[in-house]
């Protein structure tokens, strides 16, 4: 197999524009997370992890307009009207205010015309767990098809739609999200866009990491609620290692999902040590942004691979006390620390996990 | 690669391996097919169009010989649709804009994946999972994603074409197995054909 290049394109979240903003304010400790007043369907103010400067209505098309024009100034526009460039996106609800009509047009139509695309654009919504098999989509492509590069857009924006669907699950946060914590009282929700590129060479002089392996499985337990042994991620991650050629030992961190609910981040506990990973360093991105759905699992990665081009980890905003049967390593603190090989995981509804693995490129 | 067995369902009837097995009568075509079954899955009446219709089919198509004798995780579910779960999201929305409150039992639907949720729940399959957004059936895409997981190790992959907007409804179910065969032309015209039976 031929080696798989990954390095980050860009990132909107309320922490910034760019990744070097949201690194930077990450570095600082800051949260995008904050109190939206009358938020709620019975106007409660959550906590959300809002983008301020988005409009009122059309938050998805402007996020993903945003989104293209950063790229086309940071990366120029030859990258994606190649026709060796295949897109990739990553969003569970698209633009839904568009029903009654479809939901995902305004996606192609923008993306071909702001990106002069030449190929189809592949579409995924698989719930939370959509921006991790993105990543492993792509990784598919270039090993198996004549796709030189493949760029994956991880976005969701904030609706009443989403924040009233959790209400009504009693699953969001009073306050800003904790994941891991004792005091852990649920999700808050955020939006946001990412980008990364994969590739069969290095793209240009900007860090890079390797693409090891990804894998994702089912708990076949229930539809809205995690699996009380972690089975699916569980069985995730072994395949992902499986397929990375790495064992436990070699992994130097994890960025785990951690959503801030009682059952999910129990799960993952009970995942994690079942894998021989309890006492590896973790933390959940959760804290920085709130839970931004089709999106976490680009900016995540993203930001996990600042992390590897900084030897620095990242703590795990919202978490001071172990609140999960299992004793994880979550951070507290921010360390600095050589980093080469990471694990990535997510879960979802539908009983969805998947995990993938980078390393570093020395 | 090798096509196991078919099975396509709408308004229309139930087609199994190309052959039209039974039509049914309009608006409770799902109920029908559920009750022709005889199956006891008090689960079913819960779900959205879309997972019943994705139900409906792997239960019709365990009828034909050998289907799903893999181990629990050697096959991977591969589903697409045009119409994600815009029926489900507008019924969502209606619950909060018209009857008062969220629906958290519509909401859970939002999303096109919970029915390969219910496949697995339903069968105990822990496999690999996808859900893709496509603008039409494209036999040739799933072929093209079939041969990624198979190169990853699966020995069957499950796919599923389930639509349902704007009174519209249908589910193409086809079980594909690995084997040493690259047939992938002929598949993809079998494939467009049984689609549009």
């Amino acid at each position: 197999m031929s080696p798989i290049f990954m390095t980050y394109g860009t990132m909107i979240t309320p922490l910034g524009n760019s990744v070097e903003e949201n690194f930077d304010a990450m570095l600082k400790e800051q949260s995008g997370v904050d109190f939206a007043e009358n938020s709620g369907f019975n106007q409660e103010n959550w906590p959300l992890g809002k983008i301020n400067s988005l409009p009122a209505k059309n938050r998805y098309k402007e996020l993903l307009q945003r989104t293209c024009k950063n790229l086309i100034s940071s990366h120029g526009s030859e990258l994606f009207s190649d026709e060796n460039t295949l897109l990739i996106i990553s969003s569970t609800k698209a633009d839904i205010e568009a029903l009654p009509k479809d939901t995902f047009a305004s996606t192609r139509s923008i993306l071909k015309e702001e990106l002069s695309l030449k190929n189809k654009i592949v579409i995924i919504s698989n719930a939370c767990i959509s921006g991790v098999i993105a990543i492993n989509t792509a990784a598919d492509y270039l090993q198996h098809s004549d796709f030189k590069k493949v760029v994956v857009i991880g976005i969701d924006a904030l609706t009443d739609f989403i924040i009233y669907g959790f209400q009504s699950l009693f699953a969001l946060s009073n306050e800003p999200s904790q994941p891991f914590d004792k005091n852990r009282k649920g999700i808050c929700i955020g939006e946001a866009a990412g980008v990364v590129i994969l590739s069969k060479e290095k793209i240009n002089e900007q860090f890079h990491v390797e693409y090891l392996g990804g894998s994702s499985s089912n708990d076949a337990n229930h539809i809205s609620g995690p699996s009380r042994t972690g089975e699916g991620l569980f069985r995730s991650i072994n395949l992902t290692m499986q397929r990375a050629k790495i064992k436990a030992a070699g992994i130097d961190f994890i960025s785990a999902h951690g959503t801030g609910t009682n059952y999910n981040d129990e799960m993952e506990s009970i995942a994690f040590d079942r894998s021989g990973l309890i006492a590896t360093p973790l933390n959940s991105l959760k804290g920085y942004f709130g839970h931004t759905l089709g999106a976490a699992g680009l900016i995540e990665v993203i930001a996990t691979m600042k992390m590897m081009e900084n030897s620095t980890l990242l703590k795990s905003v919202g978490f001071k006390e172990t609140g999960t049967t299992r004793a994880i390593n979550v951070l507290r603190e921010n360390k600095q620390q050589e980093v080469t090989t990471i694990l990535k995981t997510a879960s979802g509804f539908g009983g969805g996990n998947a995990s993938l693995i980078l390393k570093k490129c020395l | 690669m090798k096509l196991i067995g078919n099975c396509k369902i709408s308004k229309d009837g139930v087609f199994l391996n190309g052959e039209l097995k039974f039509t049914l009568s309009e608006e409770t075509w799902k109920r029908e097919i559920y009750t022709r079954l005889a199956i006891d899955y008090p689960k079913f009446h819960k779900m959205d169009a879309l997972a019943k219709m994705a139900f409906l089919s792997v239960e019709i198509l365990a009828n034909s010989p050998n289907p799903y004798e893999y181990g629990d995780s050697e096959m991977a579910l591969i589903f697409a649709n045009s119409s994600s779960s815009q029926d489900t999201d507008l019924k969502y929305i209606h619950s909060y804009e018209v009857k008062g409150s969220p629906s958290p039992s519509l909401f859970v639907y939002t999303l096109p994946n919970i029915l390969t949720g219910e496949l697995a729940i339903r069968n105990k399959w822990y496999g690999e999972n996808c859900f893709f957004i496509e603008e039409k059936f494209d036999a040739e895409f799933f072929l093209e994603q079939i041969n990624f997981y198979f190169s990853k190790g699966a020995k069957a992959c499950l796919c599923g074409w389930v639509n349902s907007f704007d009174g519209k409804e249908e589910c193409f179910l086809f079980l594909i197995e690995k084997d040493t065969i690259d047939n992938t032309e002929s598949l993809k015209e079998e494939l467009t054909k049984l689609y549009n039976q």
